[in-house]
């Protein structure tokens, strides 16, 4: 059969791992050959660990809110570009290049642009007669986290754009023709007609958007590492933190934090989908 | 296209404003890097924004073969083409498959793989660690292929299949008149037929897995097997002030993303954004 090595792999390096860490958050495991059965305790735990809730809320703030930056950003563009620039092509191409950057390059960039000596926010502050604004954006708890949710808009804005391209493209022309006869502000254009027929497409991409927030690591362990105090942390972060970088040495612990956010994640994702498209099938 | 006809959203100001300021946000950054990649630490730190005078290009010199860059451009170039060719080979068979042939739990398998795309990944970062552990693949790069492997297997099944299942029925029962078995009916139609899909997602998964950095950095310890994502950052953590040393590791992980990106944009936006548009 065709399908079976797909389903060899599934199963061997997802399925199997995936119950693996939800059998291993009931013990604390110290160690190959040191593991001892804990029941819910792992879970009790979590219930009051501060740090878990901090990251939760972080991670929440982040999923709910910065999709609006994302999707806002996306469909602005995307409009700039249907109505008729020269060049489009180009400017497509050029807006789409961040998403391809790795996180990686992403934070080291962004990093410099935040530096509080020579980073560009600063420079372009004090240029402008503000620099008392000028600070540490990365090192103050709270202005972190809004840096963070920036640096993955730049990143992700030009996904958006392309997707809210395609679906404008697609719209029957003569409906916006006919607006214009009407004179239509094109604040009501928005607002009345394209808006609300892109509908579908703008709740996929609030849901996609929603789920890689959910899961953001990468960015925060290069920037923030999850600091200051806690202001950035991200359930993702406090998981490896947990597992790979505090010296623990207990995974069932973190095996746990992973088994209750896999939960939310699915829970989440299924509520949106139901709330939000009751009549659109999801998909990705 | 008649631009025309097209209905005016913006005012010829605000429309020249917005893509001209977005289109500096967007690229600025980027251009910045790349002056930096060839100039030296104490040039940048006179000045941060000069233009390069004169090049350094030994500054790429010196990452590769000083900084340990070309291990870990090698190590990244062998795990990600090792796991791309083979998941898009077990790929392209599930989704021929799955596309094709209706038996009881064709549709329940492939809500399964599908369903996986949504799952955080630190469901399975923890045991996967725990597995290579026990299987002596930890701190080893064939272990990070074969999870790289199963990391992008639900995309590429869920992209193939989309496109296997619009192949005419046809042609599959000619080839069978013709005598061909199963195999070969895989080799020499699916695979030449299914071509342009088949290139979509070997550039989409070559990006993704370029740029992966958290399995990478909780798989690989040893400085010598590290890859490019988690090369640099180690880099960046033994030698935080030399930014131009940094730029230069951070352009040569950037290079290859952005000449295969040049060649095939239009390819890659659409494999990228494939599963949102319907």
């Amino acid at each position: 059969m065709f399908v079976a090595p797909a389903i060899l792999v599934y199963f061997g390096l997802t399925a199997y791992p995936a119950f693996r860490t939800i059998f291993d958050s009931f013990f604390t495991i110290n160690g190959p050959g040191d593991t001892v059965f804990a029941g819910i305790q792992n879970y009790r735990d979590l219930w009051h660990d501060e740090i878990f809730w901090a990251a939760v809320r972080n991670t929440f703030i982040w999923s709910f809110i910065a999709p609006f930056l994302d999707v806002g950003t996306g469909l602005l563009l995307a409009l700039a570009l249907y109505a008729g620039v020269p060049f489009a092509r180009f400017f497509r191409v050029a807006w789409f290049t961040p998403v391809l950057l790795s996180y990686v390059v992403v934070a080291i960039l962004w990093m410099w642009i935040y530096n509080y000596d020579w980073g560009f926010v600063n420079i372009a502050l004090r240029t402008l007669g503000l620099g008392s604004l000028a600070q540490s954006w990365l090192g103050n708890p709270n202005t972190a986290l809004a840096a963070l949710i920036v640096t993955h808009a730049w990143k992700w804005a030009g996904f958006n754009m392309v997707v809210c391209l395609a679906a404008i493209h697609s719209l029957p022309s003569e409906v916006l023709e006919a607006s214009e006869l009407d004179n239509c502000g094109w604040g009501a254009k928005l607002r009345y007609i394209i808006v609300p027929m892109l509908r579908p497409t703008l709740l996929n991409l609030y849901i996609l958007a929603f789920i890689g927030k959910m899961k953001i690591f990468d960015l925060v362990w290069i920037m923030t590492q999850g600091g200051p105090l806690w202001s950035t942390e991200t359930v993702s972060t406090y998981v490896y933190k947990r597992a790979f970088n505090w010296n623990t040495f207990d995974l069932g612990y973190p095996s746990a934090i992973a088994a209750v956010w896999f939960g939310v994640v699915c829970a989440a994702v299924l509520l949106l989908n139901r709330l939000l498209a009751s009549r659109e099938r999801l998909e990705f | 296209m008649i631009t025309t006809s097209l209905p005016r959203l913006f005012s010829r100001g605000t429309l020249a404003a917005i893509i001209g300021l977005y289109t500096f946000y967007t690229l600025a950054p980027f251009v910045w890097l790349a002056t930096m990649s060839v100039r030296t630490t104490g040039e940048i730190s006179l000045d941060h924004y000069a233009w390069p005078k004169p090049f350094h290009w030994g500054q790429f010199r010196s990452a590769w073969i000083d900084s340990d860059f070309a291990t870990y451009f090698w190590n990244s170039t062998i795990v990600v083409t090792s796991a791309v060719v083979v998941v898009t080979l077990i790929g392209a068979a599930a989704a021929h498959c799955l596309a094709r042939f209706r038996f009881a739990g064709n549709r329940l398998i492939y809500g399964i793989l599908f369903s996986s795309i949504i799952f955080p990944p630190q469901i399975t970062l923890i045991s996967l660690y725990q597995i290579l552990v026990d299987y002596n693949l930890y701190d080893n790069l064939f272990g990070l292929t074969l999870v790289y492997i199963s990391l992008q297997l639900p995309l590429t099944v869920y992209l193939l299949e989309g496109f296997f299942a619009r192949i005419p029925q046809d042609l599959f029962d000619a080839a069978k008149i013709d005598g061909y078995g199963d195999i070969e009916i895989f080799w020499r139609i699916v695979l030449p037929v299914g071509m342009p899909a088949i290139a979509t997602t070997l550039i989409l998964n070559f990006i993704q897995l370029w740029n992966e950095f958290l399995f990478a950095v909780v798989l690989i310890t040893d400085p010598s097997k590290r890859t490019l994502p988690i090369g640099i950052r180690g880099f960046m953590g033994d030698h935080f002030q030399d930014i131009g040393l940094i730029a230069t590791g951070v352009m040569i992980s950037v290079i290859p993303v952005i000449v295969v990106y040049m060649f095939f944009s239009e390819k890659l936006i659409r494999g990228m954004t494939a599963g949102a548009i319907k």
